[in-house]
């Protein structure tokens, strides 16, 4: 097997900035992401997943559309906006891939392909990391991810302690490989994989969840929700957008950005009416979109287990405690 | 319609408006058109389009009407876009994309009698399979239309209420209007209750309902009531919308999208998604 030492990477990566914009995950002011290799900030290989996902990438949080020129009754230009550059997502993690593959089945599938998200997708390679440790609030496993890779990436990486072991999984994967034909020794390594202390029971939870829509256990968990939109912002898989313009005088644009369906004015209608006017209503949707529509829609889960909205919603909202107390209510319904 | 006359799906075709009728003191009727004169597309009836005012913003309407080489769009005044959208005179240039939806189900109703429901602007996309039927009237039974509004001054479309539908054969209409000077020529009094007083049987037929949640839940008590089955009655859903193609998540009823799977569902449908509509 190919093993690259890790006093290789930074040659391995060098070689690659030339055709692709390389994202690795850097910790910048207590806050990791993936930035562009070389910008401010500190690497973050060792580190478990970013804190901001990596599904900026693909679907930036504010993207400009198109630009218009109005002019009295007139509409004198409209120009596309759609620029897609060659990147590599370089150190994503299993849970993260998988993101990737759910917001591929709401933007490329159904009729429709967006051809922003599309133009992305195609000029996108991603190297993924095993994870060797797992945070207290990696569930990945329960969601059916394997901590030590994903095969939907290009390049699969795996951490042995001096080097890592190195497995093209794709046409693109090998050229990339090939680049690195020098950098790469041979050996036999065992490959140690991360286990995840979170877990919780997915196994007929969407069924159940079929069962729960009326329950009072949504006014429960809503309660202490503030509606701050911090689980939807950090979600590797939310991928709700709103669409709006800024005008400029005579010309502006028209963008779009992130949205989160916690907010209040998510889904009212001109005229005042709300089909979901309150927080239950509104965190009810949020967690059936994750473990139960999504799934009758496209045959997988919406959560991969990242554990994000767990360390960061205000309140400690957490999905895992959810999903516990939905198999609890379900035994009684 | 030509392909080409989008640059992708989010993108709009430029398209002039070239008359607008005053239906109602809020509702207006938008006849539109391409530039170069053609349909910006060809919908199904009960289709969507988005229309929009660039610099002011976009929504989703039904496609009430459709000639060679026009589309119409007939909407209330209600909110940002649509307020704006009234200020407009004929030769403004809006931006129109579609079509979106799954339409009425016509081959369901092929061959039955059809019982059309609509309540103020709720007529508006009920309307376009109204003329469907009526340009191919012998693939029909009987057509009723029940329609109402707040007053004589609301209702849309008095022309193909009053002159042009009621000169077909085997079509009838029945006009209400909730409040009205006990002189004038409708009916008074709420839709639902016209419709038990009008008690249409329920035999071979298919209900198409469209109107203010309101009207649609005391009009489905009513149907009930007279022995309608949920596999007969046809509702078209509004919801907010932003991109109409599935994507931007806000239009979700249960796994469904208002914009992709609907805006039109049977009350089987519905009973089988939850009520947040």
């Amino acid at each position: 097997m190919h093993i690259l030492a890790k006093a290789n990477l930074i040659e391995a990566i060098e070689r690659l900035v030339k055709e692709f914009k390389v994202l690795v995950p850097m910790q910048y002011d207590g806050v990791s992401r993936f930035s562009v290799w070389g910008s401010h900030g500190m690497q973050a290989f060792n580190a478990s997943n970013t804190l901001l996902p990596p599904k900026d990438s693909l679907f930036p949080r504010t993207e400009t559309l198109y630009a218009y020129q109005v002019a009295n009754q007139e509409i004198t230009g409209v120009t596309v906006r759609d620029q897609a550059e060659h990147q590599i997502i370089f150190g994503i993690r299993p849970c993260d891939m998988q993101s990737i593959h759910c917001l591929d089945d709401v933007f490329l599938t159904k009729g429709y392909a967006d051809s922003y998200y599309h133009s992305k997708r195609e000029k996108l390679l991603t190297v993924c990391i095993g994870c060797t440790k797992s945070e207290p609030t990696c569930f990945c496993e329960s969601m059916g991810i394997n901590p030590a890779g994903h095969s939907g990436a290009d390049i699969q990486m795996n951490d042995l302690g001096s080097g890592y072991r190195v497995v093209a999984q794709s046409q693109s994967g090998q050229e990339i490989v090939e680049k690195w034909k020098d950098l790469l020794s041979q050996g036999q390594e065992e490959v140690v994989a991360a286990s995840c202390t979170l877990k919780v029971d997915m196994n007929g939870v969407p069924e159940m969840l079929a069962t729960l829509f009326e329950h009072s256990l949504w006014q429960e968990v809503s309660r202490k929700c503030i509606g701050c939109g911090t689980c939807t912002y950090l979600c590797p898989t939310c991928h709700c957008f709103d669409m709006d313009i800024q005008n400029q005088g005579n010309q502006g644009t028209r963008f779009r950005c992130w949205d989160s369906c916690m907010f209040s004015d998510y889904s009212r209608m001109a005229g005042g009416h709300d089909p979901r006017p309150s927080k239950s209503e509104r965190l009810r949707n949020r967690f059936l979109h994750k473990l139960q529509f999504f799934s009758e829609r496209y045959g997988k889960s919406l959560c991969v287990g990242c554990g994000r909205c767990l360390i960061k919603c205000p309140v400690h909202v957490d999905i895992t405690l959810l999903i516990d107390q939905v198999r609890k209510e379900a035994a009684h319904v | 319609m030509s392909d080409n006359c989008y640059a992708n799906e989010l993108v709009p075709a430029i398209a002039k408006v070239f008359k607008i009728v005053d239906e109602t003191p809020d509702i207006k009727t938008f006849f539109v058109s391409l530039p170069d004169g053609t349909k910006p597309f060809t919908p199904q009836p009960g289709q969507l389009g988005m229309v929009s005012l660039l610099h002011i913003g976009e929504a989703m309407f039904s496609v009430t009407a459709q000639g060679e080489t026009h589309l119409e769009f007939a909407i209330k005044k209600c909110g940002l876009l649509t307020d704006a959208l009234h200020e407009i005179k004929p030769g403004q240039m809006i931006g129109v994309r579609g079509p979106y939806g799954n339409g009425f189900p016509i081959e369901r109703c092929l061959g039955k009698d059809l019982l059309f429901i609509g309540g103020g602007i709720g007529l508006a996309p009920v309307r376009s399979l109204i003329t469907y039927c009526l340009g191919q009237r012998d693939d029909f039974g009987t057509l009723d239309i029940i329609y109402g509004a707040r007053s004589i001054a609301d209702l849309c479309f008095k022309e193909d209420l009053f002159s042009n539908w009621p000169r077909h054969e085997r079509t009838k209409v029945h006009v209400t209007v909730d409040q009205g000077d006990p002189d004038c020529s409708c009916h008074i009094g709420f839709v639902p209750a016209f419709l038990e007083k009008i008690n249409p049987d329920p035999q071979d037929k298919m209900v198409i309902l469209c109107g203010p949640p309101i009207m649609i839940k005391f009009c489905l008590e009513v149907l009930t009531k007279i022995g309608y089955q949920d596999e007969q009655i046809i509702t078209t859903l509004e919801m907010r919308m932003k991109c109409g193609i599935g994507k931007c998540g806000r239009c979700n009823i249960g796994s469904k999208f208002v914009c992709l799977d609907g805006p039109v569902f049977s009350m089987a449908d519905l009973k089988n998604l939850p009520g947040e509509f």
